[in-house]
Order: C-alpha cells, then structure tokens, then sequence
C-alpha cells in the first residue's frame, strides 16, 4: 500500500519532467539549430550551442535527487529513438543515455556527501551561482563519458560544453522571466 | 519534499537570479519573508504571521520590521488576505 502511494508522485515527477526534457529538446533542434546553422554555416559540429535539455537534467537532479533518474529516464530514451530509431540499442547510445541520467543526480548527491550546502531547503536560500557551477561540472563529465562512447573528434567536447552551460543558463532566463511575468499578471488582475 | 514546495524551491532560484540581476522589487527582509511564507503555505491553508515570525529564516528580524515587510509583500501581490479576511493569516499567490 505505501509503495503504491510512493509511486503516485514519482508518476507525475516523471510526467512533468519528461514533458520538459521533450519540449525543451523540440525548441533546441526544430528552432535554435536551425537558426544557429544559419548565423555559424562554417561550424562543423552537429552539437547544439544552446542545449536545453541540459538546463531540465540539472534542475531535476537538483529538485528530486536520484528520482530525476526515473524521472528522465522516458523522456531520454525518447530522444534518442526519435534521433538514431533502433540503432539506439547499440552499447554507445545506450551508456549515453546512463550518463545523461545518472550524472546529474549523481553529481548533487556527491555535492551532498561532501557538505556543499545547495540542496533546495526550506531553511536556506539557493544559490543560484551555485546550480550553474554544479552544470558545468556535470556537462564536463557527460560531455567526457559521452564523447568517450561515441569516439567524438576533440572539438564536439568543446561544443557540448558551450551547449549545456548556455543551455541551463538561458533555461533558467527563460523561467525567470515566466514566472516574473505571471507574477506580475496575476498583480493587475 | 512535496510538489508545491518543489515548485516553491524553484520560484526561490529564479526570485535569486532576478535579485541579483537586479529585477527584483523585494528588500532582503521581504525575501526572507516570503521564502517563509512559501515554506509554510499549504494547499487551501493561510499562512499564520506567528508562524511566519518563529521561521528560522527571520529570527534575526524584528517585529516592527517584519510587519512592515509583511504590507509591503501584501502591497506587491505577493502575498494576499484570506477570503473571509482573517487577521494574521495570508496565501502566498502562485502563478497561475
């Protein structure tokens, strides 16, 4: 009976962060790639400078700790079928699909154990410098497993670097400025 | 941690990112007052003031300053009074 409760809001975590993870990877590749394939036509990589799934991974790693595991898992492994279809079974993709999940909760878990003090509390103010810090840490080490899988050339670690750290920071924009505007639609009303 | 207090947590960033882009209307002690109040709300349940005074957040503060926080953040919408007024008790408003 408690599993079964326990599993209701693990359902709707991953709901809500599949639903961000895709929509986030739609904005990236069906708009910003082509707009940044039209101002960089000579940049040779196929990565992405302004990432935004990267910005959905660490926010949920940061909100739900290892749930955000799960709670990727779906919308992750729908992004790479969409991409590579059955060739996402190959032993590359699939120990990238793992690094895209296990890295960032991962990551604040061993922020945790070493009393850096940015997990979300009730009594403490985030530090918000400090979740951009935890990106590029985690986009250092998926961009270095990652690449290490797929047999990357050395500039695509470069490039997946930029894409992560403006991918979470201008995600992070991007909230900001909704949440800043609902809050201010909701005062005139 | 439940999903409004989730919600709550990110609200705190992004409040954090706008403060220190210098967007945000609020004084230090407004923040601290609202973090508080949205530590405490609940689904349909006001926020009392003497919860909000004995938050860990504002134990620093004083009475006179909390107050005044409190119409301020009320003034600015982020707070507002019950529905039937209630003396003492606030919703923090979210989004909607």
């Amino acid at each position: 009976m408690g599993y079964q409760l326990s599993l209701r809001p693990l359902l709707r975590d991953t709901l809500v962060v599949s639903l961000a993870y895709i929509s986030a990877f739609c904005v990236t590749f069906e708009f910003l790639m082509p707009l940044q394939n039209a101002l960089f036509p000579d940049f040779a990589s196929r990565a992405s400078l302004l990432f935004l799934p990267h910005g959905v991974r660490v926010l949920s790693a940061w909100l739900l700790g290892w749930r955000s595991v799960i709670a990727l898992l779906p919308a992750v492994f729908a992004v790479f079928w969409w991409v590579a279809g059955d060739a996402t079974f190959t032993p590359s993709r699939l120990a990238a699909i793992a690094v895209a999940v296990i890295i960032p909760a991962l990551a604040f878990d061993l922020a945790a154990r070493l009393r850096l003090n940015i997990a979300p509390s009730a009594r403490a103010t985030p530090c918000w410098p400090c979740i951009m810090g935890m990106g590029v840490a985690i986009s250092v080490v998926s961009s270095l497993l990652t690449n290490l899988a797929f047999g990357s050339p050395p500039q695509d670690y470069i490039a997946y670097l930029i894409g992560d750290v403006f991918g979470l920071f201008f995600l992070m924009l991007l909230l900001m400025f909704t949440f800043r505007a609902l809050r201010q639609r909701a005062r005139q009303s | 941690m439940s999903e409004i207090s989730r919600l709550a947590e990110l609200r705190k960033l992004l409040l954090e990112m706008e403060h220190t882009m210098g967007l945000q209307d609020l004084s230090s002690v407004e923040r601290d007052v609202f973090y508080a109040a949205t530590d405490l709300a609940a689904p349909a349940t006001p926020v009392k003031s003497t919860s909000l005074q004995s938050h860990a957040l504002l134990s620093s503060v004083s009475r006179p300053t909390f107050f005044r926080a409190l119409k301020s953040l009320v003034g600015k919408g982020y707070l507002t009074h019950c529905h039937p007024p209630v003396r003492g008790q606030y919703h923090v408003s979210h989004p909607k």
